[in-house]
């Protein structure tokens, strides 16, 4: 199966820091519950693991992320992932454009991607896949503005920096450790009164 | 027969004695079910027995860049693990198919269905095994996939079988596309086409008949045993035809048949699942072969639904053209067969839609035509008949529900158009348009029965009251199918199954004592065998029912058959059991003239003993004459009293039914509710009234299944949605309906006790009568087709669509 996640994310983080913020792979994926790169190839190409929590079931990814395009000029990145569970019975891709906007109060990161999953994990956890997603994506995301916050209180010594070409950030205070390891059941509460409003939202369009 | 008239209140102590055909005997297979005494496949444990487990593909397309097993390898307790790669020296990697294609056994280089078997690991135990398919690494390289049978015939749609490359033609003649398997028509084209142009009304309708699986509650697996020293096999498997199996298993292993000894032990149920050989019992074998230990394979429920043999998925065109009154001058069929990533279709090799060709069904069609293509989706192989005769559901599906739509837009009532367009009863036997002998029938009374035990009048009084009334929270719907199958295949002039014609078989000895023993080619899954065969062998060969030992499935002592499948026991070794069963009776009544001393033409059958004509109180009972034929015998004559009958049916035997059902669909939720379904079934001689009634309601109840929520979907990148007994519907007492049952009584003409088939008739005939029931419903909002399953959601859209929900 097939889901299309599209988000955007205001930053309190000038356009460039934002973009920079986005090429630093290894501290992006750090903020998403689960995922970690593990080996870092060369520029553009990176191994990497996420383990997900799907109803009873806890799945570990292991694959590859490939940086297909990168525009310094437009700040935009275009990234390519796939993998498979560690025990050969699902796997996974991710397609993910995302583009840095400058806004009023800062910058906006937006992003657009087709995840795709097949065999058991769509077997089975078909029926969450949406929740928890919007679930691992709002957490991902408030773990990006931490991170944002963090840097924008280093920025003095980046700013000037900022340059047409992927910069060097200073070691960003890592998001706090409870954040990125997903407490099981925090999710399943989440899933659960994702679900429960749902049924209520459809109860009162009837 | 017997040849003489009886007294039935004087026999009637020796009847009940023999409990011969037509009695209500109970099954001699429920106490050890009933007990958990039943040995099943997965009872069998041997000494030193390893344990295989399958690993899979995630993916439904992908080219294997590489396996790496030696994490599996080095782990403790595992024996195992086999890839294609170990396979090619013995050229096991790929195997036939019952419909000519090769399947992979193991995948060569690409998977091209999700869940495709991709290796075998062997360990101590299924835990280890279970352990160690997690340390097989397998990197794939994703393909485009394509599950659509119209978006396969594309010009530019992925190629599923790289290893067809440049085989244009097939097991089935040409092949037009890389991802076709054949085209198949029967009848007559340009006369059909005439008759379209020159009637007055034509009715053309699209409809698919989803995906779905026999779903037994025992899943497919296997033991196989092999032992070196003998250099002999034993494989314990699951198998609706064990005697083919053990055909393929010697093709394949090269191994003599006569060192080949498969075993169907007790089989919780097959319904078609468990024809076909599945790659599971190859590499368990090749295993054992290699390990020489015993080795263990048993599917997963999910394995079962996702891997081995699903039935149907067929998108069907059909048309009809008419008089003004309703009268059928012509039908035109077009199906697109999906088949999967193999053609793994259990048909007789001629027919690769099966017998798909009764789709003119109990009606009087002068003219038909029917073009079906089979194509290659990247979905797991199969096509095998879901309880029915190959492909019967499919034909009378369509029928049935072009009937009504031909009904509704001349606005005919949909008893009457088919009372209008029967196969009168002095047209039997009847070539029909598209070349088949129906062997008997008698329709018009069958529905005319069912029509007065339901008040039919007022059946469709009421609904037009709730039609007229806007407030009524209900919508109701009556469905009438009036369905002729095709079982018993068949004769070997026209079946076969790589190359076997489709005879069946059974061998009788009886003992010193009177009792006896007989084996037949056909193995029971549920049906009754060991009670029904030797009903008919109590009133052939006047043996009691109760002295008789019924034994199946083992190759190496049961004569060779085609096996159980399609409704064929009854019809084809049920005959062989009546013959073979004469041919005692004909001994027997030489071995009592000579122990009387009179001529055997002036010996007479009576029940349980032959006396003298005349002279009644000169008997000689088959328990004397039993026990004469190890002793005293006529000169000339050899001792013992067995005899051996392969029959080869001359044509198919035709049972038909009327069905009639009344669904209320709650227009505020779109459940519905079956409120009454009445079944008359007509399988000829009735052996045991009370299996038959056991089998209607077995198979009402899978109708009812399929019809209502049995389905395998799959998503565009070919994952199987159905998989699991989450999704996949299996009905309870709780979800099922009442069933009412009925019968009337045509034998066949040309089967020796007059016998038809009837397990697969309920199945066949109620899920178009579902269908029929709840399009009904909607039939005065001008529907005519709606799609199965016919689940509350889909329902719930149809109201919203109509804007009639609430």
């Amino acid at each position: 199966m097939k889901i299309t996640i599209d988000k955007s994310l205001d930053l309190a983080l000038s356009p460039d820091l934002a973009w920079a913020m986005l090429n630093d792979i290894e501290g992006v994926t750090a903020c998403l519950p689960g995922a970690k790169i593990t080996e870092t190839i060369d520029e553009t190409h990176f191994k990497g693991t996420v383990s997900v929590k799907l109803g009873p079931a806890t799945v570990s990814f292991k694959g590859n992320i490939e940086i297909a395009e990168r525009d310094a000029k437009a700040r935009s990145l275009h990234i390519i992932g796939t993998g498979s569970d560690m025990g050969g019975t699902s796997g996974a891709s991710l397609d993910l454009h995302a583009v840095v906007e400058a806004t009023d109060g800062g910058s906006r990161l937006s992003g657009k991607s087709d995840v795709t999953v097949t065999g058991k994990v769509a077997t089975f956890g078909a029926r969450l896949m949406n929740s928890v997603s919007d679930v691992l994506l709002q957490k991902f995301f408030a773990n990006l503005a931490m991170r944002a916050e963090a840097l924008q209180a280093a920025q003095p010594l980046v700013a000037t920096a900022a340059t047409e070409n992927v910069m060097s950030l200073p070691a960003a205070p890592a998001a706090p450790a409870a954040e990125t390891n997903l407490n099981a059941l925090a999710l399943a509460w989440a899933v659960i009164k994702d679900f429960l409003a749902n049924l209520f939202r459809r109860t009162k369009a009837t | 027969m017997n040849e003489i008239a009886r007294d039935p209140a004087a026999d009637l102590g020796r009847l009940e004695r023999l409990e011969g055909i037509g009695c209500a005997r109970k099954r001699r297979e429920d106490p050890r079910f009933i007990q958990g005494r039943g040995t099943y496949v997965d009872d069998i444990h041997l000494p030193g027995m390893l344990f295989g487990i399958m690993i899979r593909s995630p993916y439904a397309h992908a080219r294997i860049k590489s396996i790496d097993t030696s994490r599996a390898k080095a782990h403790p307790g595992v024996h195992a693990v086999l890839t294609a790669e170990d396979l090619k020296p013995f050229k096991l990697h790929w195997m036939p198919t019952l419909a000519g294609d090769v399947q992979a056994v193991l995948a060569d280089g690409k998977v091209s269905f999700q869940n495709q078997e991709v290796a075998f690991v062997v360990a101590e135990d299924r835990y280890i095994a279970a352990d160690a398919a997690e340390m097989v690494e397998v990197e794939y390289e994703e393909l485009p996939v394509v599950v659509d049978p119209f978006k396969a015939m594309l010009p530019d749609a992925p190629v599923i079988r790289d290893d067809l490359a440049g085989k244009d033609v097939g097991a089935h003649g040409a092949r037009r596309h890389h991802n076709h398997i054949f085209n198949w028509q029967i009848g007559d084209r340009d006369r059909t086409d005439r008759a379209f142009d020159a009637a007055a009304v034509t009715v053309s309708q699209d409809m698919l008949y989803p995906r779905v699986h026999p779903c037994p509650l025992e899943t497919c697996g296997c033991v196989a045993s092999y032992d070196a020293v003998r250099g002999d096999l034993t494989v314990w498997i699951t198998s609706q035809a064990p005697h083919v199996v053990r055909t393929v298993v010697g093709l394949l292993s090269s191994i003599p048949e006569s060192k080949i000894r498969i075993i169907s032990p007790d089989i919780g149920g097959g319904f078609g699942n468990k024809v076909g050989v599945y790659p599971g019992y190859v590499t368990a074998i090749a295993a054992s072969i290699v390990l020489g230990r015993p080795v263990k394979w048993i599917e997963s429920r999910n394995e079962n639904l996702t891997t081995t043999a699903f039935a149907r998925d067929y998108w069907m065109t059909g048309e009809l053209a008419a008089d003004t009154d309703g009268r059928i001058k012509a039908l035109r069929v077009k199906v697109l067969a999906d088949h999967g990533a193999f053609d793994a279709c259990a048909d007789p090799t001629k027919w690769p839609a099966g017998m798909f060709h009764v789709c003119t069904g109990s009606y009087d069609i002068a003219n038909a035509h029917v073009s079906v293509d089979g194509v290659y989706t990247n979905k797991f192989p199969g096509g095998v008949s879901y309880r029915c005769s190959f492909r019967v559901t499919e034909a009378v599906y369509l029928i049935e529900r072009m009937i009504d739509v031909l009904a509704q837009k001349l606005g005919i009532d949909k008893a009457e158009i088919r009372l209008r367009n029967f196969i009168p009863k002095d047209k039997f036997p009847y070539h029909s348009a598209l070349g088949l002998d129906y062997d008997s029938g008698d329709y018009t009374p069958a529905l005319q029965k069912v029509m007065k035990a339901v008040d039919y009048d007022a059946l469709r009084a009421e609904q037009a009251a709730k039609r007229a009334d806007p407030d009524c929270p209900t919508l109701m719907g009556i469905g009438i199918t009036t369905f002729t199958e095709i079982v018993g295949a068949g004769p070997s002039k026209s079946c076969d199954i790589l190359g076997i014609g489709m005879f069946d078989s059974c061998e009788i000895r009886v003992h010193p004592d009177g009792s006896a023993i007989a084996r037949m080619g056909t193995i029971s899954q549920g049906q009754g065998h060991q009670t029904t065969y030797a009903q008919i062998i109590a009133t052939e060969a006047g043996i009691p029912a109760s002295v008789i030992q019924v034994e199946e499935g083992d190759t190496s002592t049961a004569p060779y058959g085609l096996g159980t499948y399609g409704s064929r026991s009854t019809p084809v070794a049920g005959a062989a059991v009546a013959r073979a069963s004469h041919k005692i009776r004909e001994k027997a009544r030489k071995i009592a003239a000579h122990l009387l001393e009179v001529s055997p033409d002036d010996m007479e059958f009576d029940l349980d003993q032959f006396r003298v004509k005349g002279d009644p109180a000169r008997a000689k009972s088959m328990k004397e004459i039993a026990w004469a034929a190890y002793n005293n015998v006529p000169e000339g004559m050899e001792m013992g009293l067995e005899a051996v009958d392969y029959y080869d049916p001359p044509n198919f035997t035709f049972p038909f039914g009327a069905y009639l059902a009344v669904v209320d669909v709650l227009k505020a939720t779109g459940e519905i509710k079956v409120r009454r379904f009445y079944a008359l079934d007509d399988c000829g001689t009735r052996i045991n009234p009370m299996i038959i009634e056991g089998q209607i309601h077995g198979g009402l109840t899978e109708g009812f299944a399929v019809a209502f929520g049995q389905e395998l979907p799959y998503d565009e990148q070919g994952n199987v949605l159905g998989g699991t007994l989450m999704d996949y519907f299996l009905p309870t007492a709780v979800e099922t309906p009442h069933w009412e049952t009925d019968f009337t009584v045509t034998p066949s003409p040309h089967h020796p006790i007059g016998a038809k088939g009837v397990a697969e008739s309920p199945h066949v005939g109620s899920i178009p009568c579902f269908s029929n029931a709840v399009i009904d419903a909607f039939a005065h909002l001008g529907v005519t087709h709606t799609g199965m399953p016919h689940n509350a959601y889909r329902t719930w859209q149809q109201l919203l669509a109509l804007n009639i929900a609430g």
